[in-house]
């Protein structure tokens, strides 16, 4: 059987005083698509972060496409993580690049690219996310959709085995944002990556995952059919997905 | 809780605080060695930081050397005058600028410079996740964007003491000369007769010790920020400072132990 693209199992995660993750496990099968949903500050970004080994875990074990990240050196995390594609909730584009060289980014320290061809893929890809023509753009030129876009090239470009979303339509208008998920889940149909991602946008998300899981208070309390999350068992979920004011939820984080 | 005992805490704590930031900086100083075996430093990054930090320093640098330069011939000339011990006037001046003030000075305007926009920008790259956005291209920042800006501030604080060392030297000479009819070779002698080659390494020593001390601390603050734009504010002044501080220190100890 083959190992899922992530599993965490008892993950507990501090910043200091602040408790934020305390006891999450989470399974990915490869190939599929979850989402992950929860009120703001309840760790769903460095949960993301813990699964792509770009923060530490205190305690429990995360494994990342089949092989466990404890004690691994940064370089060896560096080897796997050139297999992930990710998407960061501030986008993380690179200002001393232009667009094109920050969505070439990737392909280039992959290497084993003609120039002429990494220069087509960045414009194919800059197409599909609807930037034609804004190769030559500094990324602060851009608006807080555009980078998103562009973010969403970066992270997909390389085809990676796993490609992890943190707030892929956050900022984008309800059009834009149905379009960067088709796109997303032609990419996926066509590549078979597996696809992690948190969204605010709850219907919208749900139309692009198979499944969603719901972290509260550090922990995942809920996972479930992404087509049915409104009608979830468990009041606090549905509380959350139907945007009810009143209810068992409580917006604050662990700890 | 009495006096005392808040005194301690804050005392405690404000050391816990300093061997914290302290340790930090040593261990950046060790990742960045390690980064450089082997020494695989990316050049479009080392030149971009090279022409960045340097060229656009050399003009503030000539100025501000050329004053301090003038200053201290303006400070000693009216007592070698007295004296009558006008072949001397330029060795004071030199001594004073090639061996301290040309390097601190330059070091703390480079600090104030250099080092505080080093900090701003690797402080705004950390708070936008560009940081993370590297490693998780598998790009190690310390070697990608960390070592390359050691290296060019070391290099360049030390040729910009090199070029204020001899604009400061025209300067005492242009102000002897003006303002004290102080004849040109009367200083020139001056500065050849009495100044010895290592008072001008003297000078270069402190400024590649400066330049490490700007360049970690710079570098670290700006990587370890935290809590958006006042974080990155905050980040830029704790460099400044630490830079100073370290300036001052490893001035002094290296003047003890060097002469």
């Amino acid at each position: 059987m083959t190992a899922p693209a992530v599993r965490l199992h008892d993950v507990h995660k501090r910043y200091g005083d602040r408790r934020v993750l305390d006891g999450v496990s989470l399974d990915v099968a490869r190939g599929a698509r979850v989402g992950l949903i929860g009120p703001a500050a309840s760790g769903k970004s460095v949960l993301l972060k813990l699964a792509c080994g770009l923060e530490r875990a205190d305690a429990g074990s995360v494994e990342l496409l089949g092989e466990p990240l404890a004690g691994k050196a940064e370089s060896e995390l560096g080897a796997l993580r050139k297999r992930v594609g990710m998407l960061f909730q501030n986008y993380a584009l690179f200002d001393f690049l232009t667009v094109a060289g920050n969505v070439a980014f990737p392909l280039e320290r992959r290497g084993g690219m003609a120039a002429a061809d990494l220069a087509a893929q960045v414009a194919a890809r800059l197409r599909a996310v609807g930037l034609a023509g804004s190769e030559d753009k500094q990324t602060s030129e851009l608006s807080g959709g555009m980078k998103k876009r562009v973010g969403i090239a970066r992270a997909t470009v390389a085809d990676a085995e796993l490609v992890v979303y943190d707030e892929p339509t956050a900022g984008l208008d309800p059009v834009t944002t149905q379009k960067i998920y088709d796109l997303l889940a032609a990419d996926q149909a066509r590549t078979g990556a597996t696809v992690l991602a948190v969204s605010s946008d709850v219907a919208a998300l749900a139309q692009f995952v198979d499944d969603i899981a719901f972290l509260y208070r550090g922990r995942i309390i809920y996972r479930g059919p992404a087509r049915t999350i409104a009608d979830a068992p468990d009041p606090l979920v549905r509380q959350f997905v139907r945007g009810e004011l009143a209810g068992p939820l409580e917006d604050k984080p662990a700890g | 809780m009495g006096f005392p005992r808040r005194v301690a805490e804050h005392v405690g704590g404000g050391a816990l605080a300093v061997a914290r930031e302290t340790g930090g900086i040593v261990v950046l100083a060790g990742q960045v060695l390690r980064a450089l075996v082997p020494p695989k430093i990316d050049r479009r990054e080392l030149v971009k930081a090279l022409y960045k930090m340097g060229n656009r320093s050399v003009a503030i640098v000539v100025l501000t050397a050329f004053f301090a330069g003038g200053l201290m011939t303006l400070q000693t000339g009216p007592f070698v005058k007295r004296l009558g011990a006008t072949s001397i006037a330029g060795w004071g001046a030199g001594y004073a600028v090639l061996r301290e003030i040309g390097p601190i000075l330059i070091a703390l305007m480079f600090s104030g410079r250099v080092g505080a926009n080093n900090t701003a920008e690797l402080a705004t790259m950390t708070v936008t996740e560009q940081l993370d956005g590297l490693r998780a291209l598998s790009i190690d920042p310390v070697r990608f964007l960390i070592v390359p800006r050691v290296i060019a501030m070391i290099v360049t604080l030390v040729a910009l003491t090199a070029i204020g060392d001899l604009i400061a030297l025209q300067g005492a000479s242009v102000v002897g000369h003006a303002m004290l009819d102080i004849e040109w070779s009367t200083m020139f002698h001056s500065f050849a007769d009495n100044l010895k080659p290592y008072d001008f390494l003297h000078g270069i020593y402190k400024s590649m010790a400066f330049g490490v001390a700007i360049a970690i601390s710079s570098c670290y603050f700006g990587v370890t920020v935290r809590g958006g734009a006042v974080g990155v504010g905050r980040a830029v002044n704790n460099a400044v400072v630490a830079s100073a501080v370290s300036i001052m220190l490893l001035d002094f100890f290296i003047t003890y132990l060097t002469g």
